[in-house]
């Protein structure tokens, strides 16, 4: 007689078992993104306590921050985002070039991101790291930005697997390109409320 | 009662010893490798509260070397009773029992439900190795500054393993939702889930939302103490009360997160063994929703002697709203037995403790609600008896209620008891005469978290330490009665208590996939005393335990 983990492991999963886990794996996801916001939610508060600690935000002899660079990168985010958004619509129909190009140009996008934004943690001024309006800064944009690194690195998996053929139109066999765009729609919504709370509220 | 053959069947079915210590993706396995940590963690904590009650015997400083020996005794014991025991034993029955009360095969992560089990092990190390290194003193509410610039770098590695417990919590509540929300027969609506899966429900919206927030302050935390940042130093241009904004906007919640499913194995447990259909069961449903959304608007009330005064009135009014739900569901199980067939088995009379202790929790939680009270009480013995009637009165009684009605179903064999009923007499009057007099001497000003006291309070605090080893002493009872009753328990059959809820529907224990094919749930879970539930108990009893039925 064969033991009970050997029956466990013998267990195959049907057609039905299939449609359900993509059912489970969305909602699963929705309700990752719907948690773990209030992760970036929590340093808005922190943030958002910290200014009024301080008599004026900025504080007094700090410059504040010049949206400039960062306006550019958001938007480079989003065009990114809607990009991995036509490359799995792609993928849906079946046009796998649409799919490659989309997101080898979404990737570049991010990477760029990446780039301003770590350019922006780097130059925080001396006069505004004294006081908690740079602080916070190098916080939320730090904590963002191991956020947009690892889910690229997830984005980077999927093209790869994609160039071997892993993946087909049924979203039953596609879910981690489906799953891998939804996280970086994900670090897409956390950055814009960042972006808002750092660069303009005064 | 039991045939030879019938002692042979039963121990081939069940799992070996050896399959709990290892990997393993069967929500069953998980469910007691949750349960059996937990309880591990249970044990150690509770010496801990042993030694704290040890050294309160005298006044004076005697038992510990320092009042630092002391504070980081009691910083561990509250640590791992909330963290490492009560959060992870909830887990271990929702995982145990969610799944076969919906009639699914497996939780609906099934390779994620094992990570967040075996997260738990080593955040363990990592906490339990700060307390030998150079111990956290802070309190398991670690407010800055006394875990900033007074504790030992054991409150880094504190902070560091609460954030593995935390990550553990949400991929664990992320896959209790969507395996409730997705994993249910077609026939069994929302409308018709068994009660334990609504509180598991709720616990997990609350986990799920509130967690992350632990998550930033113990970033913070972490980095103030390595980083040399000065988010809650006020010296550096930051603020202490944004740890306690931060920390209690987690922690408030996770209080309901300790014993809404104590409440939801309340209903369970009431209605099998008195016989009687919940009462008010969508009442019940919505109650434990209502908790967990009000849950989330009262956090400042652990706050009201640092805060903003205009802001406390609010934070009192929402404090006392909460009272609402949670009276709902006293309400209920008072209807639920009211005129039962009450059959008072193990479960049954820790279930009628939680009742009874609970209630009084919840009303020194009203009374400390209130602002003037609270101010006059606050970080007194008082509090520290509120709490421990809502956790241990409340969440502790209701996980040995539910040991004592699922363990047939998890092991196949049924519990002493005999030895049941004792342990549940030194459980009660033990806890009662430890934590009943704290109310007085905390009235009387005698603060919490101190190793010295003046000594008129001598007396009170010998009748409480000396309770509290009574206390202690019954849980050798429970775990001689675990242990024996694995090996030579009555065998249970599939379904010992008559209940009507899908997890009764299947062999004890249930085969590694559950239910050979879709279980059919009976139409009204709670549905007790008519023709067709016998009809559906009679059924039941025929396709699991053939002719051998001996009870």
């Amino acid at each position: 007689m064969s033991s009970y983990a050997d029956v466990h492991r013998k267990t195959k999963l049907g057609e039905r078992e299939a449609a359900l886990r993509l059912k489970n794996n969305r909602l699963g996801m929705t309700i990752f993104q719907a948690s773990w916001i209030m992760a970036f939610l929590a340093l808005i508060v922190v943030n958002w306590q910290l200014r009024y600690s301080y008599a004026q935000w900025p504080p007094a002899g700090v410059t504040p921050f010049d949206a400039t660079l960062p306006s550019i990168a958001t938007f480079a985010l989003l065009l990114s985002a809607l990009l991995t958004r036509r490359g799995w619509q792609g993928l849906r129909r079946g046009d796998r070039a649409q799919f490659t190009r989309s997101w080898r140009l979404a990737l570049l996008l991010g990477l760029g991101f990446v780039a301003s934004i770590v350019y922006e943690f780097i130059t925080v001024s001396e006069a505004a790291l004294a006081t908690h309006y740079g602080v916070t800064l190098r916080l939320m944009t730090g904590f963002h930005l191991v956020h947009a690194l690892a889910i690229m690195a997830v984005l980077l998996y999927v093209l790869r697997q994609d160039a071997s053929g892993a993946y087909s139109g049924d979203p039953r066999q596609s879910w981690a390109a489906e799953g891998a765009a939804k996280l970086w729609y994900f670090v897409t919504v956390a950055w814009i409320l960042f972006y808002v709370v750092l660069y303009w509220l005064r | 009662m039991a045939p030879a053959e019938n002692h042979e069947a039963a121990a081939v079915a069940r799992p070996a010893l050896s399959d709990y210590l290892r990997w393993s993706v069967d929500h069953k396995i998980i469910g007691v490798q949750y349960g059996v940590a937990a309880f591990l963690f249970f044990i150690v904590g509770g010496a801990m509260a042993m030694l704290i009650r040890l050294e309160l015997w005298t006044p004076a400083l005697d038992l510990m070397v320092s009042g630092s020996a002391y504070n980081s005794l009691f910083t561990m014991h509250g640590t791992i009773m909330i963290f490492l025991f009560i959060i992870p034993m909830w887990a271990a029955f929702g995982n145990f029992v969610v799944p076969l009360q919906l009639g699914a095969k497996d939780m609906a992560f099934p390779w994620l439900n094992a990570f967040a089990f075996w997260l738990i092990p080593p955040a363990a190390v990592v906490v339990l190795l700060g307390y030998f290194v150079n111990p956290a003193e802070a309190g398991w509410t670690a407010y800055p500054p006394l875990s900033t610039l007074f504790s030992g770098d054991g409150q880094t590695l504190w902070a560091l393993g609460a954030h593995l417990l935390g990550i553990s919590s949400i991929m664990g509540s992320i896959n209790f939702i969507v395996t409730i929300l997705n994993m249910r027969p077609p026939q069994m609506t929302l409308w018709r889930m068994p009660l334990l899966c609504w509180a598991v429900l709720a616990t997990s919206i609350i986990a799920v939302m509130a967690t992350p927030f632990l998550a930033g302050a113990l970033t913070l935390l972490l980095l103030d103490r390595v980083a040399g940042t000065t988010f809650f130093d006020a010296a550096g241009g930051g603020d202490v009360l944004l740890w306690q904004n931060i920390f209690w906007f987690y922690s408030h919640p996770a209080v309901y997160i300790m014993v809404l499913p104590g409440m939801g194995v309340l209903s369970e447990v009431l209605s099998v063994h008195s016989r009687k259909p919940v009462f008010g069961y969508r009442m019940v449903g919505l109650s434990s929703m209502g908790i967990a959304f009000v849950g989330f608007t009262v956090w400042a009330h652990h706050m009201f002697t640092s805060l903003q005064p205009e802001l406390r009135i609010p934070f009192m009014i929402t404090t006392m709203i909460i009272a609402v739900p949670t009276g709902i569901k006293m309400f209920s199980w008072l209807g639920t037995i009211w005129g039962g067939k009450i059959r008072f088995t193990s479960a049954m009379l820790f279930a009628l403790g939680f009742m009874s202790m609970f209630v009084i929790g919840g009303i020194t939680g009203v009374m400390l609600a209130a602002l003037p009270f609270d101010i006059h009480v606050h970080d007194t013995y008082f509090v520290v008896s509120h709490f421990h009637f809502v956790l241990f009165g409340g969440s502790v009684f209701a996980i040995y209620a539910a040991l004592y009605h699922w363990f047939p179903k998890i092991t196949g064999r049924m519990m002493n008891e005999r030895l049941g009923k004792i342990h549940f007499l030194f459980t009660y009057f033990g806890f009662l005469f430890t934590f009943f007099p704290m109310h007085i001497v905390g009235m009387l000003g005698m603060p919490r978290r101190v190793a010295v006291y003046v000594p008129e309070f001598q007396l009170w605090n010998q009748v409480i330490s000396f309770s509290a080893f009574v206390l202690g002493f019954s849980t050798f009872i429970v775990i001689y009665n675990v242990i024996r009753s694995y090996y030579r328990g009555p065998i249970a059959g599939a379904n010992p208590w008559r209940a009507l809820t899908l997890e009764w529907a299947t062999t004890s224990p249930p085969p590694p996939t559950n239910f050979d094919d879709d279980p059919i749930p009976y139409e009204d879970p709670y549905g007790y005393g008519t023709e067709a539930a016998a009809v559906y108990l009679a059924v039941v009893e025929r396709a699991f335990d053939g002719d051998s039925s001996g009870r």
